[in-house]
């Protein structure tokens, strides 16, 4: 007896659902995949375990490894940094980039000595200098407590920027974190990178600089890294930003920071003798001074670096290249104008 | 011997009452009807090849149940018709009612006498046709692997597909990788792994985009106007989504927005955009774009990267390159003949040195390495390794549809000469 239609289309139904599920079972599902492999990166390694009571500051990224503060009552306080540098560096070197900002007198190889304690931390030794403010402005004074690490060529600096009561009760947890982290040189070398400073503002000299800007760039406020701060715009959407900073010391000397411009307008760093082809001479205030023209296809870099007294001046010009094009002549006209009073 | 067909015949009908809802089934006309279907298809699909490359047409008219195909503006009445979408029944509706319809027919009217055994191989040769090509498509993976000259590879990338992957690279031999795949980007949502210190949100995922470079002032807007966090955020890139390009030429360039979180606090937004032609390239695009390659993420004393890349595929061998070689045809950019030259590191070091060069592919572990691409003045090689396992499925159903064909004509050939040759002494 033929089976009722109802039974046949029970079976097709069962059927097409086999098929379907069939089809479906084919693809596995998505998941995650955790897998241990060979190590093949090649650049270096810069990790670290934060103390509780810290707290990390946004915006790092690279191999300016990590910039971290003090969680307090009145809110975040001190600054604590992970400065990876890309070859031995000089520990006076190191020590007069804070000691002048802290009103010290300029440190050789021999007055640098007496300041130096090494403190083993695991298997490894830091060189620690103290440094404190000899201004007697604030108290307790402001200090820097600098820990500096050396191996393979390669020198950790971690900067240690707060007053000195924060600084001492903070000691041990700073010791903890210098003993937590993992500093292992790369197959590539650390790009080379100007250290980042504690906020600076020009020498209290009474003198400030002076400059003339065009009108059309709009003026925008001063901070506590720009003593200038301007925007230049058009109607095309194209922009750019001026600045005039400065910090004590060479800040890392020319090709640092020439290399590190350059990277921010997306174009190649180069080495000492590349640099001359962005570099030339000018003299800004009647003092020497150099000027660094850099264009990419997109981005365009006008700077002027002025080495006067021990500080470092900038006056840089980023943004667009068709605009920067248009605004070179302002550029120079604004640098030749710059004045820094103290005559 | 009459009895046999006799049983068969009688088993066939018992077969036949059993399932005679089959029946319906097995008709001829709906075998006709659904080529038809997939002439059509094939046609459509080979117009909209075209438009959407290769990759796109399969993916829309044969990895598909139906697909969706707009009236060519060219042909006759184009301008009228061109806005009216017509679903056509893709390659998985009509490859499943055909092998419906071929088991159907197999079912219904099986019978193992001489006279139908050629018949029934033939259905059986195209049933694994069909079946195989399922399999095949469900299965076959394509990757590349691109060596230097004088290195070694020990992984595959996948031609299609990224993956967002975290890589613990503190320990100095090995890394820890933790990847998600692109379906569980295209998912979207939070994503949990024991060996990851933190939670991934996946906040946006595209399979291509467009991307620039904002001046210092301006503030990026789109997928990545909340990423406060690594080198989109440092380098101030916007990214406009743009849709998948499949011509064979296309370049896409993925990108994925996602947030970390330690517990219920978040850790930031970051952003990775995934280069075609492996990350290694941002560094040389521009330099600040260097870190998608690996945005560091430190937490709990150890250093995390995060990179959007090709999906991998790590192997338990690896294969060095020791030289390559590239012939062309002479006076011409033709090529005559590319080859490399290779050591395979197995495992218990085992290794055996090998010459792949086209059309003579290097097959190991259910893997075989095609010459692909290669670049004599920059010294590297590309493999494209496909791993199919039902390779031989269409091998063994050509040959029974060959013995099936071979069986059937040489049966009726056979009868017909004796018939013949009855009906001549016959008339002698």
């Amino acid at each position: 007896m033929p089976a009722a239609p109802h039974t046949h289309f029970w079976k097709l139904a069962l059927l097409l659902a086999g098929t379907a599920t069939l089809f479906s079972s084919c693809g596995e599902d998505p998941e995650v995949r955790s897998y241990t492999a060979a190590n093949h990166y090649e650049g270096p390694v810069v990790s670290w375990v934060m103390p509780e009571q810290w707290g990390e500051n946004p915006g790092m990224s690279g191999m300016m490894a990590g910039s971290f503060h003090i969680k307090t009552s009145l809110g975040p306080r001190g600054r604590i940094g992970v400065m990876p540098f890309r070859e031995s560096v000089e520990t006076t070197q190191i020590v007069n980039m804070f000691a002048r900002e802290l009103g010290h007198p300029d440190y050789n190889e021999s007055s640098v000595q007496p300041l130096i304690a090494h403190k083993e931390l695991g298997d490894r030794s830091f060189e620690v200098i103290r440094l404190e403010d000899m201004s007697g402005e604030e108290d307790p004074p402001k200090t820097a407590l600098l820990a500096l690490y050396r191996h393979n060529a390669q020198t950790w600096l971690f900067p240690f920027i707060a007053d000195r009561a924060l600084i001492d009760k903070e000691l041990e947890n700073f010791y903890s974190f210098l003993q937590s982290t993992t500093l292992r040189a790369g197959k590539t070398p650390v790009r080379a990178i100007a250290p980042s400073l504690p906020p600076a503002q020009p020498a209290s000299s009474g003198h400030q600089p002076t400059w003339e800007a065009p009108e059309h760039w709009e003026r925008k406020p001063a901070t506590q890294m720009r003593v200038g701060n301007y925007a230049v715009s058009n109607e095309a959407g194209e922009a750019l930003d001026f600045s005039i900073t400065s910090f004590p010391g060479e800040v890392g000397g020319i090709l640092a920071n020439v290399n590190r411009w350059l990277g921010q307008v997306g174009m190649s760093p180069t080495d000492e003798q590349g640099l001359s082809q962005y570099l030339s001479d000018r003299m800004i205030d009647e003092k020497p001074a150099k000027l660094v023209l850099a264009e990419s296809d997109e981005q365009a870099l006008y700077a002027a670096i002025l080495l006067h007294k021990g500080r470092s001046w900038f006056l840089k010009l980023m943004g667009d290249v068709n605009l920067a094009r248009a605004e070179k002549e302002n550029f120079l006209r604004l640098i030749d104008s710059f004045c820094l009073g103290d005559h | 011997m009459p009895e046999k067909p006799k049983k068969s015949i009688s088993s066939l009908s018992e077969r036949r009452k059993r399932f005679a809802w089959l029946i319906p089934f097995a008709n001829l006309r709906i075998t006709l009807t659904l080529l038809s279907f997939s002439m059509i298809l094939i046609f459509v699909a080979t117009l909209e090849q075209v438009r959407i490359g290769i990759r796109g047409a399969q993916a829309e008219f044969f990895e598909s149940m139906y697909g969706i195909w707009y009236y060519p503006t060219q042909f006759w009445g184009g301008e009228y018709f061109d806005s009216i979408p017509i679903p056509i029944p893709g390659g998985y509706l009509l490859g499943g009612l055909l092998i419906l319809n071929l088991l159907a027919a197999f079912i219904t009217r099986f019978q193992w006498t001489g006279k139908k055994m050629g018949i029934q191989f033939i259905h059986l040769g195209i049933i694994m046709l069909l079946v195989g090509q399922l399999a095949t498509q469900a299965m076959q993976e394509e990757s590349r692997m691109q060596i230097n000259k004088g290195e070694s590879k020990n992984y595959l990338e996948r031609f299609h597909g990224v993956e967002l992957a975290f890589i613990d690279v503190t320990d100095a031999q090995t890394e820890r990788v933790v990847a998600l795949p692109e379906a569980l980007l295209e998912q979207g949502g939070l994503h949990y792994s024991e060996d990851l210190p933190f939670k991934v949100r996946v906040l946006d995922f595209g399979p291509n985009c467009e991307f620039n470079s904002l001046p210092p002032a301006s503030k990026a807007k789109g997928p990545t106007e909340g990423v406060n966090r690594g080198v989109i955020q440092s380098a101030n890139l916007e990214i406009r989504p743009k849709p998948e390009d499949f011509s064979s030429e296309g370049m896409n360039f993925g990108y994925v927005v996602f947030e970390l979180l330690e517990g219920a606090e978040s850790l930031g937004t970051w952003a990775a955009i995934s280069h075609p032609a492996g990350n290694h390239w941002w560094a040389q695009i521009n330099p600040k774009m260097g870190d998608l390659a690996f945005q560091p993420i430190r937490m709990n004393g150890r250093l995390w990267g995060a990179t959007l890349r090709p999906e991998r595929e790590y192997l338990p061998y690896s294969i060095e390159l020791l030289g390559i070689a590239n012939e062309f045809y002479q006076g011409t950019d033709i090529p005559f003949n590319f080859e490399s030259e290779i050591v395979l590191n197995m495992e218990k070091n085992e290794s055996r040195r090998a010459l792949v060069y086209m059309n003579t592919p290097l097959r190991h572990e259910g893997k075989t390495f095609y010459q692909y691409q290669m670049n004599k003045s920059a010294d590297y090689t590309v493999f494209q390794v496909v791993r199919n396992p039902s390779w031989l499925v269409p091998y063994i159903a050509c040959i029974l549809v060959s013995i099936g064909l071979l069986w059937q004509f040489s049966f009726h050939l056979v009868r017909f000469l004796n018939k013949n040759s009855g009906a001549n002494r016959a008339a002698a």
